[in-house]
């Protein structure tokens, strides 16, 4: 309703504002929230549809409606309860959060000094408000923009907030592209504090230079904060997560001292597993608030991991890699805080190939990669599945990213990892087999896939890690193992480690006549995606005019190449698969199907469906295809789709074939598969047949979850 | 008194757990309403998941992996076990027959599960320095759990669903006489005395049976775990009885997992299963064979129980198609069912379905809905609150008016207030927390050397100083706590002007005073000092004549605090005037 006059009027003579604004105080918190967007709403139709000039402070200039809301929201920013003067800080925040018209500087210039005012008084609900208002408009070009007072005002807002309720406005400021710098420093100096006093409380004095400059920085709110129990975390935990935040801004509109910054999360993770007890008695408090403390631990590993993206934090990556060997070795690491630490640990692996690729660091580099294999053999054996999984992930992580470094490569392989990755193959946690087929399946990439692999024993059999993955793809009870496999095979068959074409014939065929009776519908879909990179990839080889990398080729070679793809094809078995998973009661087989058909059908037929195609006649095959094209109008519900041959379709005939694909109507096919499942259930028929159905019915049902 | 932080721990803990619920009818709820902007791990100490169904864990994976949610998660060591199974096929649900794409993945779901911590019943679990955690059994599901959550001496109880009757697998909800503040129960049948279990039960049987004798085929949809092995075991021992031959088979994988995760969690099942267990295991069926998918166009009557219960993918969903155009046929759906679904149509009655929107289905075949939910009804509901003794009620999870009812029946037999909030609501619930407080020894000394020794039976009032620092309390002396906080000691002095009739001259009036009080007040001490002003302990009397009328002294009496007692007592005794006698 609002966005029609009449209505706004209604609502405004009728009394309606106050109940309004009264709604805004309701027990419940949608009804509350609703009635605060509604005078959100209210106010910028009347302002805009109602002024046709530039509006002043002036009352009389403003339309009647939205005087009305404006001396409601004065009044109650001036009244004494604590409710009242929060609905409206709730209804300004949104306001100028949504509308960014220049005369809501207007309003603002009549509430500025209220609202100035409460930064200065000790309400604490309000001050949490306030950072939300203020972060809104800074936001908003309107006050962005201006010079001075707004900005004027945040800083005194960062000042005035405790560290807790000026983070969120710091990091917000940090984010903005346009901002003063000054007002950014003291951002920034918020966000740094509680790291600062970390520092500060583990160090001897002067040992190392602190965060910040002693002379802006005023910590002792942030020290009493740090070194109350129920605080510490609580800060701790908050300023991390805006770094993170901050971190992953991809330009950062200030400089952050990584080194110092990357030393004092050093200093938290170390407090927090109880391997540095300071002697400031600032500090001995806050590491016995710490010890044990996985929130802060995760967080603090989190900013970690953001670090290794930012150069000029190297020269403590010595220091930083013992701190985390530490972590994955404890056995008091927590998993969620274990997996945490092995994503810190990877990313900074990578950086640390970076470097000793620049300088020369490889002994360190070495070193480091062999006890991280150590400790990843004592993981891998844990007795709890999630430590188990992340190792996995961790491995496959670490393959994807440094499979070309030598060092890498040889530490892995003289390890015992490969050999305990495969035993996981075994594991009686479905969740566990299937990182273990991803990892097993990236392994080959430097086990036997490898161009020049380095010197391996007998245990790296690629038939046997092979017939391995077949046989969970066809037993395996669970569906993430089975799909983890028909992943890895795609993976496989995209970077040609399949051999050459025969083979990979007959691994595909085999393969397709895997899944496509499987129960799990992804893999299935996994199937039809092999299929696809098959095709394309046979079709490449042997050249059809269509493919840009192929050698240009005379008709009569491509008319020969394209029978030899489409026999490839036929003898793999494909066609079968195919066309009864364009019946596949799950929709995105069936579409995944016609879209790999289609793609076919344009490759051999370039220019347009051959005449005569449509009917063929009543020889066996023309009775064949119009079976088959009867049996796929009949969609999901064609029964016990066979494909046999027994009703005149051979789906291994490369002839029947090209003329099924010239004959289906695949298009429309695709048309109606691409259709939302529930555009019938969503039409306004479907509605009122649901809902006459339903009457008498509803009652019983509804009232019973299971 | 309520310790603040300790509070917001309790209640939003329990916001959360309510609210995530109902993530399928609504996709999933709005948590911005409780993080105001503000990231979730600040504002909730830990998620606690009651048991695996979708309408309690629906959300999970949205709320950890999506919306950034980093905390702990809580639940039994079975709804772990199950809880990914029933989320991954939601996810299939979801994005396969809605083409939903902004959904969470297949890893979303582990990773979330890898958060998750599994809790024994009865352990209690220490989530931070405040806050403890206790499960207790539900009855239900497999591994459904009611929570006790304690902040201090404050607790409440959160019931999740529960069941308060013993069925054939499972046992009935148990808790102790905890006494917590609030007591959260669920009261989807608040109303409802169940029509005797016995009665649905052969229902069941009679229809299953009058369908088979007539050489019609049985369909009964289930999920894997729960309902399931409850009418499996009914029908597999009415067939043993009867000695009826008709096969009854159930899918093929999922008697197998079923089975497994019965034989892992047989402690949670009830006492006849786990006393069988030793010499038979009670799902390992006679009767109920494993599924083949050719089986379905065999010719004459079997029974069929197959997943998904809601008929919206796979086998029960291929089996019904191929049955649903023979009258003679029958489909039980024996649960609830998500909209959309074909399960869902079929119940509300529609008899033309349009599949995969290719094709009609006609549906000649019955349809019937039987309810096998194990939910406390309302004698439940109210046994549970006298096994608990809470000192508050809250009803969650039910239909308002209903709810009415059973509010009024709980407020009238229990005398406790009963509340039930809509979705959004607040309520606040005033509690009387004792709050301990550590008394220096020697306040200790000093109040034990002038009274009488401390009595268990008798509470003693103490005076002291309280200082509240770092959420602790202690009681010392005055003088420890000026030392301790470094501050000064200011005294408090009321003075008041008592008007006396008094022609004589000021010391005569002062002497004619000292007399009375010291005739009056023979246990202190009181002086008459050479200043001519007159002390009694603390409390000090000056006269003077008054500035207009000579006849008239103004006795200004001025005491500390600490003597406030009999301060005014002495102000009362000059207001009354000297008597007539003394001179």
């Amino acid at each position: 309703m609002m966005h029609h006059q009449p209505a706004l009027h209604l609502l405004c003579s009728g009394g309606g504002i106050d109940v309004i604004f009264t709604l805004q105080g309701d027990p419940s918190l949608f009804v509350a929230s609703a009635a605060s967007q509604l005078l959100v709403h209210m106010l910028t139709l009347s302002v805009e549809s109602e002024t046709t000039k530039p509006l002043s402070t002036k009352d009389c200039d403003w339309p009647a409606c939205a005087q009305m809301i404006i001396k409601r929201i004065e009044d109650s920013l001036q009244s004494s309860s604590a409710s009242h003067i929060e609905q409206s800080l709730k209804l300004l925040t949104s306001l100028f959060g949504s509308c960014r018209a220049t005369w809501t500087e207007v309003l603002w210039l009549g509430v500025a000094k209220q609202i100035e005012s409460f930064l200065t008084e000790e309400t604490v609900q309000l001050q949490h408000m306030l950072a939300n208002l203020l972060l809104n408009m800074a936001w908003s070009p309107v006050f962005r923009d201006t010079e001075g007072s707004f900005w004027a005002l945040v800083t005194s807002a960062l000042e005035h907030l405790t560290p807790v309720q000026a983070g969120p406005l710091a990091v917000g400021i940090l984010r903005l592209y346009k901002c003063p710098q000054d007002v950014r420093i003291q951002a920034l100096t918020v966000l740094l504090q509680p790291m600062d006093c970390i520092l500060r409380a583990a160090s001897q004095p002067l040992e190392y230079a602190g965060l910040l400059d002693e002379s802006v920085s005023d910590p002792i709110t942030v020290e009493s904060l740090l070194s109350s129990r129920s605080s510490c975390a609580n800060l701790l935990c908050q300023t991390l997560a805006h770094l993170e935040q901050l971190l992953s801004l991809s330009r950062l509109p200030v400089d952050l001292p990584y080194t110092s910054l990357l030393r004092s999360l050093m200093t938290i993770l170390q407090f927090c597993n109880g391997f540095l007890s300071p002697a400031s008695p600032l500090g001995s408090t806050i590491s016995r608030i710490l010890i044990n403390c996985f929130r802060v631990q995760r967080s603090a590993l989190d900013v970690v991991a953001a670090l290794s993206e930012r150069k000029g934090s190297d020269t403590l990556i010595g220091s930083l890699f013992d701190l985390l060997l530490a972590y994955l070795e404890s056995p008091n690491t927590s998993p969620t805080v274990l997996k945490k630490t092995f994503q810190a640990t990877s990313k900074w692996l990578v950086r640390l190939q970076e470097l000793s690729c620049s300088n020369s660091q490889g002994q360190q580099t070495e070193k480091i990669l062999e006890d991280v294999f150590l400790v990843l053999q004592k993981r891998l054996c844990s007795p709890c599945w999630e430590v188990r999984d992340s190792s996995l992930e961790f491995l496959t992580v670490l393959i994807k990213c440094l499979r070309d470094q030598d060092e890498f490569r040889q530490s892995l392989l003289s390890s015992e990892v490969p050999r305990l990755t495969e035993n996981l193959l075994e594991d009686p946690e479905s969740y566990v087999r299937a990182s273990a087929v991803t990892a097993v399946g990236h392994l080959a990439f430097i086990t036997y896939f490898a161009p020049e692999s380095p010197v391996v024993g007998n245990q790296y059999n690629k038939e046997n890690t092979v017939a391995k993955l077949q046989e969970i793809l066809s037993t395996d009870p669970e569906g993430f193992p089975r799909r983890a496999v028909i992943s890895i095979f795609i993976k496989w068959l995209r970077q040609g480690c399949t051999g050459q074409l025969e083979d990979t014939e007959q691994f595909v065929s085999r393969v397709i006549q895997t899944v496509e009776h499987d129960l799990d519908w992804e893999v299935r879909l996994g199937g039809l995606e092999l299929i696809e990179v098959f095709c394309s990839q046979t079709i490449c080889q042997l050249g059809l005019p269509q493919c840009p990398y192929a050698p240009v080729s005379s008709a009569v070679t491509s008319s020969i190449h394209w029978n030899e793809s489409l026999q490839v094809f036929c003898r793999a078995k494909l066609f079968s698969f195919l066309f009864r998973s364009l019946c596949d009661c799950d929709k995105p087989v069936g579409q995944r199907a016609c879209d790999v058909l289609l793609g076919l059908k344009s490759d051999f037929y370039p220019v347009s469906t051959p005449e005569g195609s449509q009917g063929t006649g009543d020889s066996a095959v023309g009775q064949g295809i119009a079976w088959l094209q009867r049996t796929l109008r009949q969609g999901s519900l064609a029964q016990n789709f066979p494909t046999d041959g027994s009703n005149g379709v051979d789906f291994q005939d490369p002839e029947n074939m090209m003329l099924a694909l010239g004959a289906v109507e695949l298009e429309e096919l695709h048309d109606e598969l691409n259709r939302s499942s529930d555009h019938v259930e969503k039409s306004p028929q479907s509605l009122l047949q649901d809902i006459l159905a339903t009457v008498g019915t509803i009652e019983e049902n509804e009232a019973d979850c299971y | 008194m309520v310790l603040p932080a300790a509070l917001t721990a309790l209640l939003t803990l329990v916001l959360s757990a309510a609210l995530l619920q109902f993530c399928l009818k609504r996709r999933f709820p709005d948590f911005s309403y409780i993080t105001q902007n503000g990231r979730l791990t600040d504002f909730l100490d830990c998620v606690i998941i009651s048991h695996f169904h979708l309408d309690h864990c629906g959300a999970l994976p949205y709320f950890s992996e999506m919306v950034g949610y980093d905390g702990p998660i809580y639940m039994t060591h079975p709804t772990k076990a199950i809880c990914p199974i029933l989320l991954e096929d939601y996810r299939k649900i979801t994005v396969d027959k809605k083409g939903e794409t902004n959904f969470f993945t297949s890893q979303m779901i582990k990773d979330c599960m890898k958060k998750v911590v599994a809790v024994h019943l009865h352990q209690t679990v220490q989530v931070d320095e405040e806050l403890e955690i206790k499960a207790y059994y539900a009855g239900h599901v497999l591994g459904a759990a009611m929570f006790q959550i304690k902040v201090g001496c404050e607790s409440v109880v959160y019931t999740g669903d529960y069941n308060m009757t013993p069925d054939r697998h499972l046992g009935a909800a148990w808790i102790d006489k905890c006494r917590p503040d609030l007591l959260i129960s669920e009261s989807t049948y608040a109303t409802t005395i169940r029509d005797s279990k016995r009665c649905r039960e052969r229902d069941f049987l009679k229809k299953v049976h009058e369908t088979v004798e007539r050489g019609g085929k049985v369909l009964i949809p289930v999920f894997a775990l729960g309902r399931a092995q409850e009418l499996c075991i009914l029908l597999e021992t009415f067939w043993e009885r009867m000695n009826l031959k008709a096969p009854i088979y159930f899918s093929t994988g999922l008697t197998e997992k079923a089975n497994h995760y019965y034989k892992l969690f047989i402690t949670w099942t009830n006492q006849k299963i786990r006393k069988t267990f030793v010499q038979r295991n009670m799902f390992e069926f006679k009767h109920i064979k494993a599924f083949d998918r050719a089986f379905a166009d065999n010719p004459g009557p079997m029974v069929v129980f197959a997943t998904p219960g809601m008929l919206h993918a796979g086998q029960s969903l291929q089996i019904f198609r191929k049955w649903a155009g023979n009258e003679k046929n029958m489909v039980i759906m024996p649960g609830y069912c998500v909209q959309g679904t074909v399960g869902h149509k079929i119940l509300s009655g529609q008899r033309k379905l349009e599949m995969e929107g290719r094709q009609i289905l006609e549906v000649k075949m019955q349809v019937e809905y039987m309810s096998f939910s194990a939910h406390a009804d309302a004698k439940g509901i109210m046994q549970l609150i006298r096994q608990a003794e809470p000192r508050n009620v809250l009803l969650v999870h039910g239909e308002a008016k209903k709810m009415e009812f059973l509010k009024q029946k709980i407020e009238q037999e229990f005398h406790v207030s009963c509340y039930m909030p809509a979705n959004g609501e607040t309520t606040t619930i005033f509690t009387n927390p004792s709050i301990p407080v550590d008394i220096s020894l020697g306040l200790l000394k000093r109040e034990t050397a002038i009274g009488l020794l401390p009595d268990v039976k008798k509470p003693k009032l103490m005076h002291g100083t309280l200082i509240m620092k770092d959420n602790s309390f202690r009681l010392v002396s005055p003088e420890q706590a000026l030392k301790e906080l470094g501050l000064a000691e200011h005294q408090l002095r009321f003075t008041c002007r008592v008007h006396i009739q008094d022609p004589r001259k000021e010391h005569e009036t002062v002497l004619r005073v000292y007399n009375h009080l010291k005739g009056v007040l023979k246990d202190y001490s009181v002086q008459h000092l050479p200043d001519g002003s007159i002390t009694v302990e603390s409390i000090l009397i000056q006269a003077t004549a008054h500035s207009e009328d000579q006849g008239t002294k103004v006795l200004l009496v001025s005491w500390t605090y600490q003597d406030e007692e009999l301060g005014s007592y002495l102000t009362s005794l000059l207001k009354k005037g000297l008597p007539q006698s003394t001179s």
